[in-house]
């Protein structure tokens, strides 16, 4: 059951999702393509997300990922999530620095 | 190759097993990965297998039966944190090892690996019987009656791959003592045993049920205070077919044994698992003498030889060295033998994460193990390895080697010793991070000075309500809470998982994370201001009452 969205302004949605090979978060970018940053992800506005949810979910075995959601983030650039919960996913686990998603390929 | 000095020796059947097991596993994953299984479908096969996804990667917990290792193994678990892993390994309060960047494609390997030295992932998750965990200073203590490793063996043995325990209505933890200072929690577990000598010298078993903590925390009950050798096994049979026919399976939340122990009273349980008892075939469940003997050959005996002046010279040692002294008086406990004494290593470093270890101090940890202790290591459920016989003359040069490496922290049952579990940083189900908390209250009270003079204090966190971090046990808990999607703590004291265990009460409303660490350390303060001589932190919480602690942690707020 999908629960409605309520974006503060300022706010958008992301897609997200584990990769099947090795778990890792991954995000949902406008050419079709997943990455590890969420810096690429496609910004999406309340009202056209269920549909590219539905449609982007229905892919998930071919693209190689799992549990495609969304949530919601501020707008800027790089995008960042509203929630610890999606940052953590983001960035890395806060408690090793040097794991950081933005030190990686 | 002789047998282990602590835990069981596999066979051949148990090997073939393993590897047939991980062929199946193999096959599955392939599947996985070619389309032909779901993720709906093979979610519950790899959980089968230990196989988690967390929030960066998946997640391997392997099981470390009764948590008792040898050098080999432990050597092979630091080998699989350097290559599969990101060098490190986290140690559960279960007894087990997690390794947190595990990716799918290599768990066959991984388990291959694994399989090498008899272990496993299997039954670390899903809703059948988990490791049994066991008195982490078994067979060593000189306060024990019963050496519960034999017993644990045989109760691996009969819950490993029981067909019909492999779809419980829950999970089902288990966990035994021979000690009567109960190490490891029995009335948190939804079976907990303690065994002591029977009037025949057998031992008998003290069993209590519909412990746990989780979202409804709630002390085991007794069940039946003298059960004999020979029914142990039937009578654990039908306490898990009483529960197997009327746990809950409608809603996840009240499926577990306590929920149905509290809907129908232990009376009424202790009823219903005598009449399946009386309709039993008994003699298919009788644990004879022979049996018993059987397995406690698997084991193989330390030789505890130690020169007669071994005391002596620690205690010279410990006079010429205070810094060895204060980790001596934190870090061992008596052992049965004399010339020998039972070593805890703190994985828990000031600042660091507890319950990590890299995968040079895993390493380092063997070779110690070898050195010093028959080639043997347990994990303990609050996250920390213990040597079980060092020569009490060579204790210093352990030390000295642990150093090295960064785990001689004298922290162990003091504020610094903190339980946490993995929270947000890596559980997809958390609501707050707990290891941060950890390390920031561990830096606060780094001095190991002052954390000697606050005394014993536990402090537990979980990132959530399903309390991994046993935060219901601790003298201070703290639980993660989801507020809009911020971390908030709520505090509570006064609980307890040793001897007397209790629920700790809750101090009042969720604090923000960034005061949390400020206002344990006010109740810290108002505990040292207000204790009278000799008083632990649990003596002066009973003596004033909540109030006081109330006031001082939300002092400021
Ligand atoms: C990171 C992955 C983990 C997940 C997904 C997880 C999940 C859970 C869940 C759902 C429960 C509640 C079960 C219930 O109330 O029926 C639970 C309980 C528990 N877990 Fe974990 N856990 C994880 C890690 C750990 C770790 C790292 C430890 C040890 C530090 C641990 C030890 C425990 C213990 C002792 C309990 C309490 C059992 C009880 O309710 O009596 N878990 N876990
Ligand atoms: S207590 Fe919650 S946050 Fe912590 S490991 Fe367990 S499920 Fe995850």
């Amino acid at each position: 059951m999908k629960r409605p969205v309520r974006l503060e302004p300022g706010q958008k949605l992301v897609l997200t999702a584990n990769r099947l090979l090795d778990g890792r978060t991954v995000w949902w970018c406008a050419d079709g393509s997943w990455d590890l940053h969420i810096g690429r992800a496609a910004l999406l506005d309340a009202d056209e997300t269920e549909a590219v949810l539905a449609r982007v979910a229905g892919e998930a075995q071919r693209d190689g990922v799992v549990g495609v959601y969304d949530t919601a983030v501020q707008a800027v650039m790089p995008p960042e999530p509203v929630t610890v919960r999606e940052k953590i996913r983001a960035h890395g686990p806060t408690v090793h620095p040097e794991f950081a998603v933005e030190s990686q390929q | 190759m002789s047998a282990p000095v602590g835990h069981y020796q596999y066979d051949r059947i148990d090997r073939d097993f393993l590897q047939a097991r991980i062929a199946e596993f193999e096959r599955q994953v392939n599947r996985r990965l070619d389309g032909t299984l779901s993720e709906d479908e093979f979610k519950p096969l790899r959980l089968m297998n230990g196989l988690y996804l967390q929030l960066h990667a998946y997640m391997l917990r392997v099981a470390i039966p009764y948590g008792i290792l040898d050098s080999r193994q432990l050597r092979k678990l630091g080998e699989i944190a350097r290559r599969y892993d990101r060098d490190y390994g986290h140690f559960t309060t279960r007894q087990n090892i997690q390794f947190n960047w595990i990716r799918l494609e290599d768990t066959p390997a991984i388990l291959r690996e694994l399989a090498e030295v008899d272990m496993h992932a299997i039954q670390t998750s899903g809703n059948c019987i988990r490791n049994v965990t066991a008195d982490e200073y078994a067979g060593a203590a000189a306060d024990e009656l019963v050496d519960p490793r034999v017993h644990a063996e045989i109760l691996r043995q009969w819950s490993t791959l029981h067909p019909e325990f492999t779809f419980l209505p829950r999970k089902f933890k288990i966990a035994i003592s021979g000690s009567p200072n109960d190490r490891v929690a029995a009335r948190f577990h939804d079976i907990g045993i303690l065994a002591r000598p029977g009037e025949d010298g057998a031992p008998v078993f003290r069993i209590f049920v519909g412990g746990g903590l989780g979202r409804t925390p709630v002390i085991g009950q007794e069940l039946f205070d003298s059960v004999r050798e020979e029914h142990l096994l039937a009578t654990l049979e039908a306490i898990l077919r009483v529960y197997n026919a009327h746990g809950r399976r409608d809603n996840i939340y009240k499926a577990r044994i306590k929920i149905l122990v509290q809907a129908i009273g232990v009376e009424a349980y202790r009823e219903a698992v005598e009449a399946e008892l009386s309709q039993m075939d008994l003699e298919r469940y009788r644990l004879t003498p022979e049996a018993v003997a059987a397995i406690r050959s698997r084991f193989a005996v330390p030789q505890l030889e130690a020169p007669a002046d071994a005391d002596a010279v620690l205690a010279q040692q410990r006079r010429d060295d205070p810094l060895f002294d204060r980790w001596v008086r934190s870090n061992t406990h008596v052992h049965r033998d004399p010339g020998h004494i039972i070593a805890t290593i703190s994985l828990k470093p000031a600042g660091g994460i507890p319950g990590d270890a890299t995968s040079a101090q895993i390493a380092r940890l063997a070779d110690l193990a070898d050195a010093y202790s028959f080639g043997e290591i347990r994990i303990t459920h609050l996250q920390n390895v213990v040597l079980g016989h060092v020569r009490k003359d060579r204790l210093r040069d352990l030390w000295l080697g642990l150093a090295e490496v960064g785990l001689a922290e004298a922290n162990i049952g003091l504020i610094g010793d903190i339980v946490a579990c993995p929270g947000l940083d890596y559980c997809a189900l958390a609501n707050a991070r707990s290891i941060p908390i950890a390390q920031k209250l561990g830096a606060r009270f780094a001095d190991t000075a002052l954390q000697a003079e606050i005394g014993a204090l536990r402090i537990n966190i979980s990132g959530c309500i399903n309390a991994c971090g046993h935060h219901h046990a601790g003298h201070i808990g703290l639980l993660g809470v989801d507020k809009r999607g911020e971390e908030f703590f709520q505090l509570t004291v006064g609980g307890r998982a040793e001897n007397g265990a209790a629920i700790g009460t809750i101090l009042g409303a969720a604090l923000p994370e960034d005061e949390t660490v400020d206002a344990i350390a006010r109740l810290v303060d108002c505990y040292l201001g207000r204790r009278e001589s000799g008083e632990t932190f649990l003596d002066t919480l009973t003596r004033l009452g909540h109030e006081p602690f109330r006031e001082a942690a939300y002092e400021a707020v």
